[in-house]
């Protein structure tokens, strides 16, 4: 079961999605995430103007359940984040692709977009 | 973001298939395989407090304690007396080692002739075990034996649990008080069924024997719910709905080895008979009990977990035994061991969640009460 899987957007191995515009990308979690998560409650953002590098931590989020780090699929200056969530983190798991995503990052490095998944590799892995 | 899974070596509910079939999410709980959830934790939990759930708790274990001095025995070995409960009544006690430290916490009922154990899950060898030795060493006899795998335990909690379960019994449900407890049948299947329950709501929980007989009775009490939008409920919403009410989880709170002085369980402490632990119990009274549990409501979001620690002004003064998001009040909640001098009701405490230092208050317990 991978759940929904836009054909868009480029996925992490570790359940982000990216959705680029220009040098920005935008970075929330999968369906197929949210569903294993189920009942998200908390979302620990990082600071704007972070720089990240691909890979790292960048939020953590709280389900009733448990714990999970969610890692930065590209590198990049947070340059801004969901704070709707903080408020309705609920919203990841209604709408993970629109009204759920979580931060944007100007990226550093757009290359690295090559390494993440398309949506029909993601669907491999969590089918 | 990782995703594990956990299914090796752990032992499968008899009604697997039916959780299966309701799409069930699963997890590992102390060597079994039981549903996490079906839909939603928080949803399962709302249905508990404002109608009615059905659990699959067969994880829980069952041990008959039978021969002619099965009373003595219990009494022995539980802080209960156990003469003072009749038949047809049940009982939570504790089970402690000479030292005091808790074992495990458990129901017994009162049936005719012998006493039916409810110990926690995984704890039947080491319970059964211990009743066995003590027997011996005290020359009763008693005699202890787990048959957990014999029985699938259903529990059917909330408002409207009553009216869902009478529908499938003559038996006058509403004539049973709580922790009482009766053999009747249930849906055309006799089970024991008791007036308990780990939810704080209205509820009764039903021992069916062989667990082949469950299959059906499981759907029948769907059915029966349906009026009132019954749901199957996984042990995600168990454990919130036992942390709202402030009911000790053996492997969190009794974690390490802890007295029920420590665990606030003095209440169920009967102390006008001998029993195990009893000494070292009224010298820890004498001496004065360094940590207890304390119960913390977050005022800033965050979500306290087992294990976190505690801090005041920076001093670190306990730590978290059990936390979660209350799903009736939005907030975070926790209980958590506290040096004593640092719990008074109305005071600030600092939970720390990773770098961050989250403020709670200390509070009575319960978390929730009646409403929700």
């Amino acid at each position: 079961m991978s759940g929904e899987v836009p054909e868009n957007l480029k996925y992490a191995k570790t359940h982000e999605w990216v959705e680029v515009k220009g040098n920005i990308a935008r970075v929330g979690i999968t369906d197929h995430a949210q569903s294993e998560l189920t009942d998200i409650v908390f979302v620990e953002f990082p600071e704007t103007g972070k720089v990240v590098k691909q890979g790292d931590e960048i939020c953590v989020v709280e389900s009733v359940k448990s714990v999970s780090e969610i890692y930065a699929p590209v590198s990049g200056k947070v340059v801004n984040i969901n704070k709707e969530l903080e408020d309705s983190p609920e919203k990841i798991n209604q709408s993970p692709y629109e009204e759920g995503w979580l931060v944007e990052i100007d990226m550093s490095n757009p290359d690295e977009l090559n390494n993440l998944l398309s949506a029909e590799d993601y669907k491999k892995i969590t089918g | 973001m990782l995703i594990q899974f956990s299914i090796y070596m752990n032992l499968k509910s008899p009604l697997h298939k039916i959780h299966e079939q309701l799409g069930a999410k699963f997890t590992e709980f102390a060597g079994h395989y039981m549903p996490l959830y079906y839909t939603s934790i928080k949803n399962e939990h709302l249905a508990v407090r404002r109608s009615v759930g059905l659990f699959d708790v067969s994880h829980m274990s069952n041990v008959w304690i039978e021969g002619k001095d099965a009373e003595k025995l219990l009494t022995l070995t539980t802080v209960e007396d156990a003469s003072r409960i009749g038949e047809y009544r049940g009982q939570y006690t504790a089970i402690l080692r000479e030292d005091g430290t808790i074992i495990d916490d458990t129901i017994f009922l009162h049936l005719p002739e012998k006493y039916m154990l409810i110990p926690n899950a995984g704890m039947n060898e080491t319970v059964t075990q211990w009743l066995n030795e003590k027997a011996e060493e005290f020359s009763l006899d008693a005699k202890a034996e787990d048959v957990s795998r014999e029985f699938v335990i259903l529990a059917i909690q909330g408002p409207k649990s009553r009216e869902t379960l009478q529908k499938l019994t003559d038996f006058d449900l509403s004539s049973l008080k709580l922790f009482g407890c009766a053999i009747d049948k249930v849906g055309g299947i006799e089970c024991i069924i008791s007036r308990t329950g780990y939810t704080g709501e209205l509820g009764y929980e039903l021992q069916i024997t062989p667990p082949d007989n469950a299959f059906d009775l499981f759907m029948k009490i769907i059915d029966a719910g349906k009026e009132f939008d019954i749901k199957p409920i996984g042990l995600g919403a168990r454990d919130t709905l036992r942390l709202e009410k402030c009911f000790a989880l053996a492997g969190n709170e009794f974690e390490g080895g802890r007295t029920p002085l420590e665990a606030n369980l003095s209440f169920i402490i009967n102390w006008d008979h001998e029993f195990i632990g009893k000494e070292a119990l009224l010298k820890q009274k004498e001496e004065g009990v360094k940590e207890r549990l304390t119960y913390l409501r977050c005022i800033e979001k965050g979500m306290p977990r087992h294990g976190y620690d505690v801090e005041k002004n920076g001093e670190r003064v306990g730590r978290v035994s059990s936390g979660g998001l209350s799903p009736c009040l939005n907030v975070g909640i926790a209980m958590a061991y506290v040096k004593t001098e640092y719990r008074k009701v109305g005071d600030i405490l600092n939970i720390v969640i990773r770098n961050k230092r989250l403020k709670a208050e200390i509070v009575k317990p319960p978390f929730v009460g009646k409403e929700c």
